[in-house]
């Protein structure tokens, strides 16, 4: 799979991952990997974050999309 | 997590909504009554509308229930119920330090909640609605109130196990399926004990009874006290037993 955003640029490169929202071949170059809170517990215990955090990939656009900024 | 003093606080704050609401529903109604029928009536909660006056009791509490544990469920875990934090507790699933602070987080909230009441609606509220406090019916016996209040307390503790506490449970259920449970469980018990189900429940309009000239219904605290926090107690075990795997 080739990275879309380099497609898109004209540039030929090989994807290393796909975006988690819209399924994008992403590049290292425009892969942005975030990191997710996980919770546990909730009614009727407290909720406590984990220690750990779930890693996210996603694509320059839907990072915007999802941070409201778009 | 929330820090202890953090979630205590949104235990007082869970069961003076609680208190505020629920109880509140019930002095309403008496105060309604007596409008209607005249001052001089011997009113009892049904005057109005029988069972349906029960019926809109339990919904003020299935509502305010449901929108606590939706509001706070995540911070503290929303018991608002001594009788709920004590059987967490009991069965291994809630630390001891955390079990004290709640409780009197959850009597003082209680206090507040019946204070906040009558300074919402008058000094009617107290001496005709007596802040919605808790005392058998008339030939309601103390052991009887007791059986009820347990049973009653049996089933809402049961439920919470079932949809909250059981890791199969499924998520978000919670708050809609407890309160509509306790709302059941009024329209039932309220006319034999006013169906507290909730020690923190009966205290709160108990002091604010005396602290205001309301009714003293200090006598029949221990009904209320006893009958929760066994019924919870009697679930949690049970439940814990009738779902292990052979």
């Amino acid at each position: 799979m080739k990275c879309y955003v380099c497609a898109k640029e004209g540039r030929d490169t090989d994807a290393v991952a796909v975006c988690i929202v819209c399924g994008m071949g992403l590049c290292m170059a425009h892969a942005i990997r975030e990191e997710t809170d996980v919770w546990e517990g909730g009614y009727p215990f407290p909720a406590k974050k984990v220690k750990d955090t779930l890693p996210r990939i996603l694509c320059p656009e839907c990072s915007l999309a999802m941070k409201g900024e778009k | 997590m929330a820090s202890l003093m953090r979630r205590s606080v949104a235990e007082l704050v869970g069961t003076m909504l609680l208190v505020y609401f629920g109880p509140g529903a019930a002095a309403l109604l008496l105060m309604i009554a007596a409008r209607e029928s005249g001052p001089m009536q011997s009113l009892t909660i049904g005057s109005l509308g029988g069972l349906a006056d029960w019926l809109a009791i339990g919904l003020a509490f299935a509502i305010v229930i449901a929108m606590v544990i939706y509001a706070l469920g995540r911070v503290s875990g929303a018991h608002i119920n001594p009788a709920v934090t004590i059987a967490l507790f009991a069965s291994k699933r809630f630390p001891a330090t955390d079990t004290v602070a709640y409780i009197i987080a959850q009597m003082v909230g209680a206090v507040i909640g019946s204070i906040l009441f009558y300074l919402s609606a008058g000094l009617d509220a107290v001496t005709i609605g007596g802040l919605g406090a808790t005392a058998p019916a008339a030939g309601v016996t103390f052991g009887m109130a007791v059986l009820a209040e347990t049973i009653g307390t049996f089933v809402l503790m049961l439920i919470i196990m079932g949809v909250a506490v059981d890791e199969r449970a499924p998520p978000g259920f919670a708050g809609l399926i407890i309160g509509l449970t306790v709302g059941g469980i009024i329209t039932t018990i309220g006319g034999l004990t006013g169906s507290s189900l909730n020690p923190a429940r009966s205290f709160g309009p108990m002091v604010g009874d005396l602290l205001l000239g309301g009714p003293d219904v200090v006598a029949a605290f221990p009904i209320y006290i006893i009958g929760p926090i066994l019924g919870a107690l009697i679930a949690v075990f049970f439940y814990d037993w009738v779902v292990k795997e052979d």
